[in-house]
């Protein structure tokens, strides 16, 4: 599903994302963990076309998407969440989903223009089905309101449901815990299971330890913008190098 | 949901609005001037409409959209005058123009922010003064000014105001509905994705560049209209209407009434107007009066006229909701 094959990042003379290389499997959640500042939002950003790596590919489905901007690899199938909420604030909840349906609408500005019927029954089912996914997280009668007066964890919700509209092949989520309490923590355990079960592959960065050993079947560790270990995650857990990473322990190279 | 009967109602409400419109000319009977005023009203309110698509949707801002005015006036003009082409065509095809060439000013400046963008239109609207003023040729009779003709349509002269007027009720309805219509599709929602966070839309399959690019040829194509309109009911045409001033008129007109909505548009452009013509003595200090109705519309209302009235019924229906809501569990 994703490749990617020894990425190197460098901004000026720092360089944020070392050769680093990784898989994401079909159909799996992936983990992609590391203390603060260990690069995992960089190489968010660099698989989702933000940045562009100075070195190595990023494969998604067979093809390069690496050098490609942000809207192409969304159109491709890869969709994702921001580690700081980035909804579009003054749009409804239903709204934002509709933009993230965006690759998969066809209508344009003339039929738009017209009101021609393929446009109007395009809509209504882009409403419908916005609908459905609304529902799917629990906001639909949420729909109507201001996504910015969402609470915190709602709004994390919702980037999620965007994220998912375009029927994406691999879902990456920044941090999907940040700010939620222990319920809704919870909650999103079984989402995240119920979103992998509709087929679509998951790559997450996440704080929550128990979260991320309980729903992830294979987990990458960052370090420094280098990777410092990967493996299923009761080996990762057990790893003395990442131990000594979090905790600070002794041996430092 | 009740979506098709509140949409009735809604279209209920827009009809009776362009009905009472349609009924002023009646009560203007004895003051002719001010059948006039409401056409430039109507002038004003399609061009503040086309910039309240780029700026109050996608947010981006131009400071230059009297050059789009201008384009529109002197293209229709120019091309009726010296190619003889029927006045409704030339309209358009002035009004394409201006699209075309917004478009291509905005594929450069799509790189630009806030006040770099608004340095760059502002250097553009100069460009076009400054071209309208020394043109080549003496094509646009410069400083001197260009006449032109009423708009005939299959040889229905609108030479009186009156007739203008209805003309330009026409235009004004269609093009307020096809800004609804853009607005309330993928297009309109990309639009408003951008200016929420550019970011954020790129990453959920939205071409950002393609969207502001598409939003200014939209605006450029509105204002232009309204310039073509302006220029054949004045029937003269100078480049002193299409300063800087004009463009900071139009922002203002915006702001005042409020941004990324119909009625917006319409409550700033009249208002502006009106105080424009009550003021008209005080003449020389147009920019300043200008102005003082930004800050106070920055500082105490912040949603123009009509954003904050809306915003005030909308917090008193939900109020009222609540307290029917409240009434029935009890």
């Amino acid at each position: 599903m994703l490749k990617v094959n020894d990425v190197t990042l460098k901004f000026g003379g720092l360089t944020a994302v070392n050769h680093v290389s990784m898989e994401v499997q079909d159909g799996s959640i992936t983990g992609l963990i590391g203390p603060n500042g260990a690069g995992k939002t960089t190489f968010f950003n660099l698989v989702s076309g933000v940045y562009k790596p100075d070195s190595g590919t990023v494969e998604f489905d067979g093809q390069v998407i690496s050098g490609k901007p942000t809207y192409k690899i969304n159109e491709a199938g890869l969709s994702r969440t921001y580690q700081v909420i980035n909804l579009f604030k003054k749009m409804t909840v239903l709204e934002n989903v509709l933009v993230g349906m965006h690759s998969k609408l066809k209508g344009n500005l003339i039929p738009a223009l017209l009101r021609l019927r393929s446009q109007r029954e395009e809509e209504a089912r882009a409403r419908e089905k916005a609908m459905e996914l609304l529902r799917f997280v629990g906001l639909e009668d949420k729909a109507g309101e201001e996504a910015g007066s969402l609470s915190y964890g709602n709004q994390r919700l919702l980037e999620i449901v965007r994220g998912l509209a375009s029927d994406p092949k691999l879902l990456l989520l920044d941090e999907p815990a940040a700010g939620m309490n222990s319920k809704e923590n919870d909650d999103l355990f079984v989402l995240l299971k119920k979103i992998a079960a509709r087929g679509v592959s998951i790559l997450i960065i996440e704080h929550d330890m128990k979260l991320v050993m309980n729903v992830c079947d294979y987990i990458y560790v960052l370090y420094y913008g280098e990777k410092l270990a990967e493996g299923l995650p009761a080996e990762v857990q057990k790893n003395p190098k990442v131990i000594s990473a979090y905790l600070g322990g002794g041996e430092r190279k | 949901m009740n979506g098709k009967k509140s949409f009735s109602r809604k279209t209920a409400g827009y009809l009776l609005l362009i009905g009472l419109v349609a009924c002023l000319p009646a009560f203007l009977s004895g003051f002719p001037y001010g059948i006039l005023i409401c056409c430039f009203i109507m002038i004003y309110i399609i061009a503040v409409s086309g910039l309240d698509v780029v700026f109050g949707y996608c947010g981006q801002i131009s400071m230059g959209h009297a050059a789009f005015f201008a384009i529109g006036a002197y293209g229709s003009a120019l091309l009726h005058g010296y190619f003889d082409i029927p006045i409704p065509i030339t309209m358009l095809i002035g009004s394409l123009m201006a699209g075309l060439i917004g478009a291509l000013i905005a594929w450069p400046a799509s790189k630009l922010v806030f006040h770099f963008l608004s340095l760059a239109t502002m250097a553009f609207g100069e460009i076009v003064y400054q071209f309208i003023s020394h043109s080549p040729g003496n094509i646009t009779n410069n400083y001197v000014g260009y006449y032109t003709e009423s708009v005939s349509i299959f040889g229905f002269a609108l030479d009186t105001n009156l007739k203008f007027f209805y003309f330009a009720l026409i235009c004004t309805v269609i093009f307020l509905a096809a800004k609804n219509r853009i607005i309330d599709s993928k297009v309109g929602r990309a639009f408003i994705a951008v200016r929420e966070s550019s970011h954020a839309a790129g990453g959920m399959g939205i071409n950002v560049r393609k969207y502001k690019v598409t939003a200014f040829a939209i605006s450029a194509f509105y204002t232009a209209f309204a310039g073509s309109m302006y220029a054949h009911l004045v029937k003269y045409i100078s480049p002193d209407t299409f300063m800087q001033k004009q463009s900071v008129m139009f922002l203002t007109m915006l702001l005042f009434g409020g941004t990324a909505s119909t009625f917006g548009p319409i409550c700033g452009a009249a208002i502006v107007m009106l105080l424009n013509e009550l003021l008209r003595s005080a003449e020389r200090y147009q920019m300043l009066i200008y102005g003082i109705m930004l800050l106070v519309v920055i500082v105490l209302i912040p949603g123009g006229i009509y954003g904050t009235i809306e915003q005030k019924v909308k917090s008193y229906m939900k109020k009222k909701k609540e307290v029917r809501a409240g009434a029935e569990s009890k």
